[in-house]
């Protein structure tokens, strides 16, 4: 996947293959500005991404920070055992995956959605007003957003006014949105929602300014609407985008996010609150047991890896654009 | 079209980086101890001279303060810390945390590069066992003779397991323990207006307090009041966990209470006494007089509560509450009629036995400050700590400068004017240095007193407590028949090993995982025992403790009956 020559091989450019060590060296000194050009990447991905792969020997021994690496104690698949042997830990993958899964359908969904919406907005003023009001939202921190939900859901919250007012409850009944555990996941998507889809459309929106607007005469010549414009045309024209997004939001379906469910969480909904993150936080790095926090780190990474390509295997066989 | 997709995904890809950048999405996944690369701390050494210096010369070390607080300085910018280098030609700088603190002392850890002289807070356990603070023995016994006197009777309790001692803490006491005037510890609170309207009633047994709120409820119906609220936010979920303790009439221990006859600890947790505090609650609960929104408030939430006037009652520490308290008493300094608004401290226990609500003399011993091994001239920071120990750098460093900042009567006492205690503020603290020399250094303890009797502490000294009293203040002390609050209280017990949660436990020990795992259980369950249904209350309650059988109690009980016993025992010698 890392193929270090990538960067200087695309398609046009290998129209035979022809393999052999002197006709790589002969094309690397061909196209030696691109390849010192890619230097400092491969650095940078060497150092920050490969590097730490080492770290991974702690989660094999009783990691103590101050020792050196030949004084640490190896104790093998120890802390792997403790991970999958506690029952709590299949709990919190049960929400890491629901809540990811959650994020992932309906992120797309709404952001695409949106995208859609927006495209066909005549009105360039109101477009932008909608753009920047559903934008904003992504760029306050989750510490602000979470106090705001705290306070929108809290007993004497304006949700809980509303109902009151709208006699859907009696006063005195109002209803502890984030003190009912099954309700967490419907309140974590919605405010992720709420936070994030407007940024999320303006992948959509650049892939939108790409389609040919020849492609839209055409269809309104042969008596195409709005309607059937933006699903035979506009949709399609999205696919490859979205395809690629969808890969790479696949793999990351083991990070559903910290900041939401600690913020969020509290005793009354942990059952459904505490994702694999926190669960690592609290047993691993805040009782300093970092062998602990890098095996549950390592377990994510594979399950990601696993995911990544399955889903890239898929969009393979069904003939899509895919990430390599 | 195969070229276009191409470029699509291209766009695509960039577009997605960046957000992810931009977005900032906490991918924090756990991948060990990679520190932040906030260096900062590790400028020690640069500044540090060679031992071969004349001993006035002026040097300056680096300090970093584990605690996130005041502003960074250097100790000679201030009056007292100028004082003190003109006595000893030593200044430090001082660092104060920024961030988390395990990621900090992680870095230190890591790169074995120190600050001079370290704080680190919780994280002590860390740096003693990676060897970071050097051991202080010979250098005491060289240049000590202050800190020998001051901490001489606590060298037993400050050894670390190889008899070394490697960092000094804070709480000592000094001569006679003098208690704090005030409430800063826990105590069922109630706004003044109640007693009040009662008639100053005596309260002394839980149920008393919740009648006396209860009947305040209905009798202020068209207020719209909260009759009880409770703290359960993150970590500091004790404030609704420990009163069972305090209720039967022991001092905050942590988890365990300790039979002061035989020494054994036990835990309350799982105990009748915790079945009848949550009972209680449950009651209040199905009266409407409970707030239930107190499990799922954060802290801000909770203290805009108490400070909107609108809530009649709760336990809580008095640290913990003070920004609600100072906004509510200052309020009432500003206009006498707000007085009634004022929160008042009441010593409750279930059967009106004696409380304990009152902390004994204790000495925390896993908090302290101590010297690294970076350090270049141990010496001179040593003979700093025994200087500033003098009697007379005590009286600096607390009241400051006689005719400045105090003033001594004819029986010797030390007072402060009105105009003194008016120029005291936040602003003057930080100049004046204050600030920097409350705490955090080899000191007489707060609650000790100087030879001549006078409280080192200005606030716990009566002539100062007193000027600071409103009216409204004497009024309701009057009505009890006590000059300050702490009076309300009972004496504490000496309690040698207190605090309890002092004594250190080793990082992923048992004891620390029975924490956690307790934690985690009382966070689920004490809501759920006390938003039950009244009839269905026993059921949850059988259903915890299902759940917390299963944690080793016996074990942990019996690693800190040893503990206790130690630290008896070592004092016996």
């Amino acid at each position: 996947m890392e193929n270090p020559n990538a960067p200087a091989m695309s398609p046009r450019m290998l129209p035979k293959k022809k393999a052999g060590p002197h006709l790589f060296i002969k094309k690397l000194v061909q196209q030696r500005t691109l390849v010192f050009m890619s230097v400092p990447f491969l650095v940078w991905l060497f150092v920050f991404k490969y590097w730490p792969i080492w770290g991974w020997t702690i989660a094999f021994q009783d990691y103590k920070p101050a020792k050196k690496f030949a004084e640490q104690t190896w104790v093998g698949w120890k802390h792997f055992e403790f991970l999958f042997q506690d029952e709590r830990f299949f709990r919190v993958l049960r929400n890491t995956l629901a809540m990811s899964g959650i994020n992932l359908v309906l992120g797309f969904v709404t952001a695409i959605t949106l995208a859609l919406l927006l495209n066909e907005i005549r009105r360039l003023a109101f477009k932008r007003l909608v753009q920047t009001v559903s934008y904003l939202p992504h760029f306050i921190s989750w510490v602000v957003a979470a106090s705001i939900i705290q306070s929108t859901l809290s007993p004497d919250g304006i949700i809980n006014e509303l109902l009151i007012r709208l006699g859907f409850i009696a006063k005195g009944e109002e209803i502890l949105f984030l003190g009912k555990g099954e309700w967490f996941w419907g309140i974590f998507g919605a405010s992720s929602v709420w936070k994030e889809v407007g940024w999320n459309t303006i992948v959509y929106l650049a892939a939108i300014t790409m389609i040919d607007p020849a492609q839209y005469e055409a269809a309104e010549m042969d008596g195409a609407g709005r309607l059937k414009r933006m699903w035979y045309i506009t949709l399609p024209g999205m696919k490859p985008v979205i395809v690629v997004l969808l890969i790479m939001n696949i793999g990351n379906l083991l990070e559903s996010g910290f900041e939401p469910q600690y913020l969020l969480g509290n005793g009354m909904n942990v059952d459904f609150s505490e994702n694999l993150d926190i669960f690592v936080l609290k047993y691993g790095i805040n009782q300093n047991n970092f062998s602990l926090a890098t095996a549950g780190g390592i377990f994510k990474t594979v399950v990601s890896f696993v995911l990544l390509f399955f889903a890239n295997n898929v969009a393979k066989r069904m003939g899509e654009a895919r990430l390599f | 079209m195969v070229k276009k997709s191409l470029i699509f995904c291209m766009a695509a890809v960039m577009a997605f980086t960046l957000a992810g950048c931009a977005g900032g999405k906490n991918g924090n996944n756990g991948s060990g101890g990679q520190a932040s690369p906030s260096g900062g701390a590790s400028a020690s050494g640069a500044s540090s001279p060679s031992a071969s210096e004349k001993p006035l010369d002026k040097v300056t070390f680096t300090y970093f303060n584990g605690v996130a607080g005041a502003k960074d300085i250097n100790t000679n910018e201030t009056t007292i810390g100028k004082i003190l280098e003109d006595q000893t030609g030593v200044n430090f700088k001082i660092e104060h945390l920024v961030g988390d603190l395990n990621t900090k002392i992680g870095t230190m850890i890591a790169s074995n590069e120190y600050p001079d002289v370290l704080i680190p807070d919780a994280a002590i356990e860390e740096v003693l066992n990676a060897g970071g603070f050097i051991a202080l023995d010979d250098l005491i016994e060289k240049y000590g003779p202050n800190i020998k006197r001051v901490y001489g009777q606590y060298f037993n309790q400050m050894r670390a397991a190889d008899g070394k001692i490697y960092f000094i803490p804070f709480s000592s006491v000094v001569n006679q323990f003098y208690p704090d005037p005030d409430i800063n510890q826990g105590a069922f609170w109630v706004q003044r207006r109640v007693l009040k309207e009662a008639g100053y009633p005596k309260i002394k047994t839980l149920d008393e307090y919740f009648k006396l709120i209860e009947d305040f409820v209905a009798k202020h119906k068209d207020e719209d009041l909260t009759g009880f609220i409770a703290l359960t936010h993150d970590w500091r979920f004790f404030t609704t966990a420990n009163p069972p303790m305090h209720l039967e009439g022991y001092p905050n221990d942590g988890n365990v209470i300790v039979d002061m006859n035989t020494l054994e600890a036990k835990t309350y947790a799982a105990a009748d006494s915790t079945k009848r505090w949550l009972q209680k609650l449950n009651e209040l609960n199905a009266k409407g007089l409970f707030d239930k929104a107190s499990f799922v408030d954060n802290y801000d939430q909770y203290i805009a509560k108490l400070s909107s006037k609108k809530v009649v009652g709760y336990f809580d520490y008095g640290w913990q509450v003070a920004l609600a308290n100072n906004v509510l008493k200052d309020a009432a300094r500003a206009d006498p009629t707000q007085d009634d608004y004022v929160y008042f401290p009441l010593p409750v226990t279930f059967d009106g036995g004696k409380d304990q609500y009152l902390d004994p003399p204790g000495f925390v011993k896993n908090r302290g400050i101590g010297i690294t091994v970076s350090a270049k001239n141990p010496e001179r920071i040593i003979q700093y700590f025994d200087n500033l120990l003098k009697e007379e750098n005590q009286v600096l460093r607390s009241w400051g400068i006689k005719g400045e900042t105090y003033e001594v009567n004819e029986q010797g006492r030390f007072y402060r004017t009105a105009e003194q205690i008016a120029k005291i503020d936040e602003k003057f603290n930080d100049k004046f240095g204050f600030t920097y020399y409350d705490w955090d250094w080899p000191q007489y303890g707060t609650n000790s007193t100087f030879a001549d009797g006078n409280a080192v502490a200005p606030n716990f000294q009566p002539e100062v407590f007193q000027m600071r009293l409103t009216d409204g203040d004497k009024e309701i002390l009057g009505k009890y028949g006590v000059k300050t609050y702490s009076e309300m209280f009972s004496p504490p017990d000496d309690r040698p090993w207190f605090p309890a949660w002092g004594i250190p436990k080793e990082q992923g020990s048992p004891q620390q995982i029975w924490e956690t795992k307790k934690e985690e259980l009382t966070k689920k369950y004490f809501p759920k025992l006390v938003l039950a249904k009244p009839d269905e209350f026993e059921k949850v309650w059988q259903e915890y403790l299902g759940q917390f059988g299963k944690l080793d109690t016996a074990g942990y009980e019996k690693w800190y009956t040893e503990q206790i016993k130690a630290v008896v025992e070592s004092l016996k010698k």
